[in-house]
């Protein structure tokens, strides 16, 4: 049931399929209780998507009469805590290992693709295209490891039968069954033997639903330390028997020197017993084996051409079958061993009722058949009617979802093959097991990527892709990897993508500026002006100002640039006499001298050096200064971003250049420029929306007594 | 653009942790055999920031190092800045967190590590909005923040009061929101803002920067925001910032308005090598002195110095040199640290939830 996420990440409503669209079996709605803390009753409901897979759920209160009861509440209802056997954080250590090896495979395709349009003749899939597909597949074969090492024992225990690895987990099991199927093309002559070694990791997997031979031999690895005389007890012989079935050769040997009959003491009564155990160990340590490389210790005699193999697979059998009619077994006087040693006999014969009965579940009779029975199967076609004829002497009750896959694989079956990827590992898995699966098939591929208009006219591969990376834009973590899957969809990749940019937050740098990242590496040029604009209108309301036009400015938007002149000017024409100046330094800097990227206000930058030039006179009085003065304030007034509300303050400042001593300091043309602007002035107030400067009330009487008394002078001197 | 390769590759070992890391510094060591670090964890899944001490062991039994986790201390939002005193007696960290608040931690490195919030600011009015950047003076008396508010806050620990007060240095309303800040010497601090600005803050000549540096220079290019300034101690006179665009310069207070790009946008006169083309999230000066002995850069010469980039670049720039790449990472690196008692030893912050830490040989 779903757990609220503020109490507890990681409950689980519907299992592993709970992210994807395709519901694997409709089990009817199921219904879980939501404690919203309420009193009164739930007038109004609303659902909205939170983060990653949490429902937001708002529940509003009816208005009632009693007073402290709360108004509603919001309670985030987690969906689908994912798989249970990988965590959500190795999920997303998964999901970031997987970029680079996908991505690196992506560019190989584009490469080969537009080499194999220039030149026709030559085959896309050449030697260096296996090399790529394996090493995409061990890269990520490599992330689904645990990532602590098996800690090694330093002392080998004799009684310690099972090795214990590093925890296997369905998900590195499928993936090693596609790489097995999939990637390895050219090995498909030892695929029987891939099967043992890869039923050898995994078989612990399917213990949790079905009895298995690693169970049992779990269960026998704890009675064993209390066990004197191993040989009396039915069950040593039994998982014997059942471990050379499915051919873990190690084991079985291991076992076999845990007999009685090795001990020193009883060396010399039970020899004959010691002889035909011995020899059973030697004919199972010698057994030939077809495969193109053995680990370095492991058992059995190994052959990498098939005539080898059959003359030494005869000859090994002939040396059984000279031991199971030989007359030791009249002198072996120990019943145990007598009928324990026979019947392994009977299993390494290839007896298919011995198989049948030391194994748990059809994949493990398939594993026995395959190595003492059929052990020439080549060819899928083959190996699938072999699994079909097993699956009908042990049936089973339920299905494990590995069985399925392999099912799936060997029936050649590529539907089959990515709904049980789906079902049983998620959208993460089919992206990337696609990879594998078009590698080498014609038949895949054009499933796959024929265009379907039942899915809006993309190929199922792009469904898929779109699906995993609106997974990944989900949380708040991994969005930034889904733009590498988006990209690879071509046809509305650039589309979501473009989105999923837009709905990223900005109110913090280092989101905002990945996103302007993601959109400089993919040129999306309008989605970063977008950005910027909404990040300079977010700062800006919230007070940031100097944030807020420089994002603005970033965005080029001279319009809101505009805009947002026209309120600081009413903060201007209050603080800019004070002493507080010093603020608005550091923003004029910031708009720089460049007007274009300034909008209207690089008025602000020319009041300043206004003000600057005045407080030089106001200090020296010299002439020269005066001069200056007057010409930032003349192309002050002439330039049409200055605002008329400035017009008369800026005047006022000036009174002092106006009435100036020695002479006057502005010529005729100057001084009517400057009348003109107070014409303009006395019509603009006239209208409402003028804004009276906070000036006293005489000030526009001595500008314009100024303005006259040098004009007259200006006259005079011309 | 061929970087230049390092002589001897140095070794990296990546340790995936299962939260976002926003902050890691190196903690100056007690004693001889551990050594520490602090790392900022945000939890995205349950929305929760924590502070954590970890123990690193580089070399256990010689495979990848392992980092055990002492102890962590849960502040009230997610960090913004942290960082280090490194001439104290006992280690104390300054984090600032994104809901305006600052915490003083002194973890007790002896006694596996315990931390404990020595002081916190966080009363309405400190900082409007989030805390963008707080620099510890050496010694460890006194910190400065800045935030994109534009308010430049000193707030000074001597003594054991739990609730710090704090002196407002000035306040810009807004109108200049600052990013980065370092202290240059007791009384002297920079700070950096948007499109390139740096400022010099002196204490003794208080009601605004002293000295300003225009960031307007890179003309017709876009402008950027300082994300980090380092200042070396035997250059005072030095200030040197990274920012987006992959720019790196250097300002010189003797020479006012002309920076010296080490990498980046540049003036666009001379080739710069362009190392990264994204955001420069920090910079160092790279204590760590290779074949060139230290003694004969000149005072005009810019010290090697470390960044490391939003495109996963982790590199060594000298002036007048190919930058030496150390990491080249599929994704940001966010942050990282130069251990000041072992400078061959780097700690990194991975944006794939992952701490890299690099030992060059």
């Amino acid at each position: 049931m779903p757990g609220v996420s503020s109490a507890s990440g990681g409950s689980s409503a519907s299992g592993g399929g709970a992210l994807v669209p395709i519901s694997p079996e409709s089990q009817g709605a199921a219904v879980y209780p939501l404690n919203h803390g309420l009193k009164s009753p739930i007038s109004r409901l609303s659902i909205s998507w939170s983060r990653g897979n949490s429902l937001r759920v708002s529940f509003f209160a009816a208005p009632s009469s009693v007073e402290d009861d709360a108004g509603g509440t919001v309670v985030e209802v987690k969906l689908g805590g994912g798989d249970g056997e990988i965590s959500d954080a190795h999920w997303r250590r998964i999901a970031y290992g997987s970029v680079s090896p996908f991505a690196l495979l992506q560019s190989r395709k584009n490469a080969i693709s537009s080499l194999s349009k220039m030149s026709t003749n030559s085959s896309p899939y050449d030697a260096d295209w296996w090399d790529y597909i394996m090493e995409y597949s061990k890269d990520i074969n490599a992330l689904l490891s645990s990532q602590k090492p098996a800690s090694v024992p330093v002392i080998d225990d004799p009684k310690s039968v099972i090795v214990k690895g590093e925890e296997p987990t369905n998900l590195k099991a499928a993936w090693e069954l596609l790489e097995m199927f999939y990637a390895e093309k050219p090995s498909h002559l030892c695929l029987p033997e891939r099967l043992v070694d890869w039923l050898a990791d995994f078989d612990s997997l399917f213990s949790g639903t079905h009895p298995t031979v690693h169970s049992k031999l779990v269960d026998f690895q704890k009675e064993l330390v209390n066990l004197q005389v191993v040989e009396d007890n039915p069950k040593y012989w039994e998982v014997m028997s059942s471990a050379l079935a499915v051919g873990w050769l190690d084991i079985v040997v291991k076992m076999l020197r845990l007999h009685g009959s090795y001990q020193l003491d009883q060396l010399s009564n039970r020899e004959t017993e010691n002889g035909l155990v011995e020899a059973v160990a030697v004919l199972i340590s010698k057994m030939p084996r077809m495969r193109l490389d053995q680990e370095a210790g492991k058992l059995g005699e190994c052959f990498k051409a098939k005539p080898d193999f059959v003359k030494a697979r005869e000859k090994w059998r002939a040396q059984i079958n000279k031991l199971d009619s030989s007359a030791f077994w009249f002198q072996c006087a120990h019943l145990q061993t007598r009928e324990g040693l026979r019947s392994m006999l009977q299993i390494m014969l290839g007896n298919a009722n011995s198989l049948c009965s030391a194994t748990c579940h059809w994949i493990e009779l398939y594993i026995s058949h395959l190595l003492y029975i059929r052990p020439f199967t080549v060819g899928l076609e083959s190996m699938y009617s072999l699994a079909q004829k097993i699956i009908q002497l042990k049936p089973m009750a339920s299905a494990h979802r590995l069985m399925g896959l392999i099912i799936g694989i060997l029936g050649e079956n590529t539907e089959v093959v990515l709904a049980e990827c789906l079902k049983g590992f998620g959208p993460w898995m089919v992206v990337h097991a696609i990879e594998l699966l078009t590698a080498g098939s014609d038949h895949a591929e054009m499933l796959l990527l024929e265009e379907r208009p039942n899915l809006g006219g993309i190929n199922i591969e792009e469904l898929h892709r779109l699906v995993y990376a609106q997974v990944l834009s989900s949380h708040p973590l991994t969005w930034q990897i889904a733009p590498i899957y988006l990209i690879s969809c071509m046809k509305h990749g650039m589309v979501l993508l473009q989105i999923l940019l837009s709905k990223q937050p900005v109110q913090h740098n280092q989101l905002l500026l990945k996103s302007i990242e993601i959109c400089r590496l993919y040129e999306l040029h309008s989605i970063t002006a977008n950005i910027m604009k909404i990040a300079g209108v977010h700062h800006w309301k919230h007070g940031r100002k100097g944030s807020g036009v420089f994002w603005l400015q970033q965005a080029r938007d001279e319009y809101r640039l505009n805009r947002i002149a026209q309120q600081l000017f009413d903060s201007v024409g209050k603080t800019i006499s004070d002493e507080s100046f010093k603020q608005w330094e550091g923003l004029i800097q910031l708009l720089g001298s460049d007007s274009k990227t300034a909008g209207g206000l690089e008025f602000l930058h020319k009041y300043r050096d206004f003000k600057k030039s005045l407080q030089h006179v106001f200090d020296g009085k010299t002439t020269d200064a005066a001069r200056q003065a007057v010409e930032s304030l003349i192309s002050l007034m002439k330039n049409p971003s200055t605002p008329q509300r400035f017009y008369l303050p800026l005047l006022y400042d000036s009174l002092k250049l106006l009435n100036w001593k020695d002479r006057p300091l502005l010529n005729v043309s100057q001084t009517n420029l400057l009348l003109t602007k107070l014409q303009d002035l006395s019509l603009a107030r006239l209208r409402p929306d003028f804004i009276e400067s906070e000036l006293p009330p005489q000030a526009l009487n001595s500008v314009r007594l100024a303005l006259a008394t040098n004009l007259g002078r200006a006259i005079l001197e011309e | 653009m061929a970087f230049a390769a390092p002589e001897t590759p140095s070794r990296v070992h990546r340790i995936p942790q299962s939260k976002y890391i926003d902050a890691v510094r190196w903690l100056s060591p007690v004693s001889a055999l551990d050594r520490f670090a602090a790392v900022a964890y945000y939890d995205t899944d349950t929305n929760s920031p924590s502070i954590e001490i970890i123990c690193v062991d580089p070399n256990p039994q010689g495979s990848s190092p392992t980092l055990t986790p002492q102890s962590s201390w849960t502040p009230p939002s997610r960090i913004s800045s942290l960082k280090t005193a490194h001439s104290t007696h006992q280690p104390i960290l300054a984090a600032a967190t994104f809901s305006g608040s600052i915490h003083i931690l002194a973890p007790d490195l002896i006694n596996g590590g315990t931390v404990e919030s020595e002081a916190t600011v966080s009363e309405l009015g400190f900082h409007s909005g989030p805390v963008s950047a707080v620099d510890l003076r050496e010694g460890g008396t006194e910190c400065v923040s800045v935030g994109e508010d534009g308010r430049v806050n000193l707030v000074s620990f001597v003594g054991d009061s739990s609730n710090l007060n704090y002196r407002r240095i000035f306040d810009a309303n807004g109108l200049v929101g600052y990013t980065a800040v370092k202290w240059a010497s007791p009384s002297e601090f920079a700070t950096g803002g948007y499109g390139f600005g740096l400022q010099w803050w002196d204490q003794r000549r208080p009601g605004g920067p002293v000295s300003q540096f225009k960031g307007n220079w890179c003309q017709g290019k876009t402008s950027g925001i300082v994300h980090s300034i380092d200042i070396h101690p035997s250059r005072k006179h030095t200030c040197l910032a990274g920012g987006s665009s992959g720019t790196v310069f250097a300002w010189d207070l003797r020479a006012q308005q002309q920076p010296i790009v080490l990498s980046g946008a540049g003036t666009g006169e001379a080739p710069i090598s362009l190392l990264s083309e994204s955001e420069v999230w920090e910079v160092q000066y790279d204590c760590y002195t290779r074949s060139s002995n230290i003694g004969n850069i000149t005072s005009t010469r810019i010290l090697p110095i470390m960044i490391c980039s939003e495109d996963g670049i982790l590199a060594v720039i000298e002036q007048g040199e190919e930058p030496l790449e150390l990491l080249a990472e599929p994704c940001a690196i966010n942050s990282f640290d130069i251990d000041q008692q072992n400078p061959s030893d780097v700690i990194c912050s991975l944006e794939w939830e992952s701490i890299a830490i690099l030992t060059r040989s």
